[in-house]
């Protein structure tokens, strides 16, 4: 085997690697999928994530979608437009879709880019995006007694 | 005509697809249910779509418009069962169906109507379906 081929063979391993690991669909509650995106979104990961995150909301039943942008390092109109498509498929199922992770630099090349992602439930952060599902399947989560611990996060529901 | 029973349970119409839906069956169908609804006085109707594998921009714009007519004779509609693959044909499409209401299977779909007649203050009468989930308020 030549060197080229070996490269080619670790290239292509790395690859599949690489694409296994881009769709976790994660069930983090009951009705509730977690699905952190990593790394940038083209038309053929829109597609692979979509199927996966689709067949899951129909086998779990899922009534709220968790999409983590924070590790998206660029949001630009293409991106935002594959994340408009997983929203309204998964929409159509009968799921609602958070989108979180939005960081201030993202905002801003949004606005910029005229793209104002209407009608979608954006949050800064997981856990704020977590405490809205739980306050949409009326869920509570409380500090326990006599713990110094508090759980809850100030609630927030201007996105609804 | 493709097959498509419509049952009343309690105020409820359920309207379950048996067979992927042509141009003239979406277009009987939506004449039956506007029919039984304003037959029936039912304040909600249930289509299940989910053994319907094939979607066109024709059918999508139907449950649009069926939608529509459905909350002019006072009532609300959910959609439920739409298969992974149909919704993505939809959004490729171009139909997001912005004014349809929908559900990941009948059971979520009747606890959103009952949520929906509670919201609109109808008192909800759904025989057979006492038992609400903890997302139900």
């Amino acid at each position: 085997m030549s060197n080229q081929d070996r490269m080619t063979d670790i290239i292509d391993q790395q690859r599949q690697t690489i694409s296994e690991l881009q769709t976790p669909v994660i069930q983090v509650w009951d009705r509730i999928l977690a699905l952190p995106i990593v790394g940038s979104l083209d038309t053929a990961r829109t597609a692979d994530m979509n199927e996966a995150l689709l067949q899951r909301i129909v086998d779990t039943g899922s009534e709220i979608v968790i999409l983590d942008i924070t590790a998206v390092p660029i949001v630009d109109t293409s991106v935002a437009k594959h994340l408009l498509e997983t929203i309204s498929a998964a929409r159509l199922l009968g799921a609602e879709v958070f989108l979180v992770g939005l960081s201030t630099r993202t905002a801003i090349t949004l606005v910029h880019l005229g793209v104002e992602l209407a009608g979608v439930v954006t949050r800064t952060t997981m856990a704020k995006g977590l405490e809205l599902a739980f306050a949409r399947l009326g869920l509570e989560v409380v500090a326990r007694r006599g713990s110094k611990a508090s759980a809850a996060l100030p609630l927030d529901e201007d996105g609804a | 005509m493709a097959r498509v029973p419509i049952v009343r349970i309690g105020d409820t119409l359920v309207a379950t697809v048996l067979e992927d839906l042509h141009d003239r069956d979406a277009s009987a169908l939506e004449t039956e249910l506007f029919g039984r609804l304003e037959q029936s006085g039912a304040n909600g109707v249930l289509l299940d779509l989910s053994v319907v594998e094939i979607v066109d921009s024709f059918l999508g714009r139907m449950l649009n418009d069926i939608a529509v007519g459905v909350r002019l004779l006072g009532a609300q509609m959910v959609v439920v069962g739409i298969q992974p693959a149909v919704a993505i044909t939809l959004v490729e499409l171009g139909l997001e169906l912005r004014g349809v209401r929908t559900a990941v299977n009948p059971d979520r779909g009747i606890t959103l109507l009952r949520r929906l007649a509670a919201a609109s203050g109808i008192t909800d009468k759904i025989a057979g379906f006492g038992g609400s989930r903890g997302g139900n308020c």
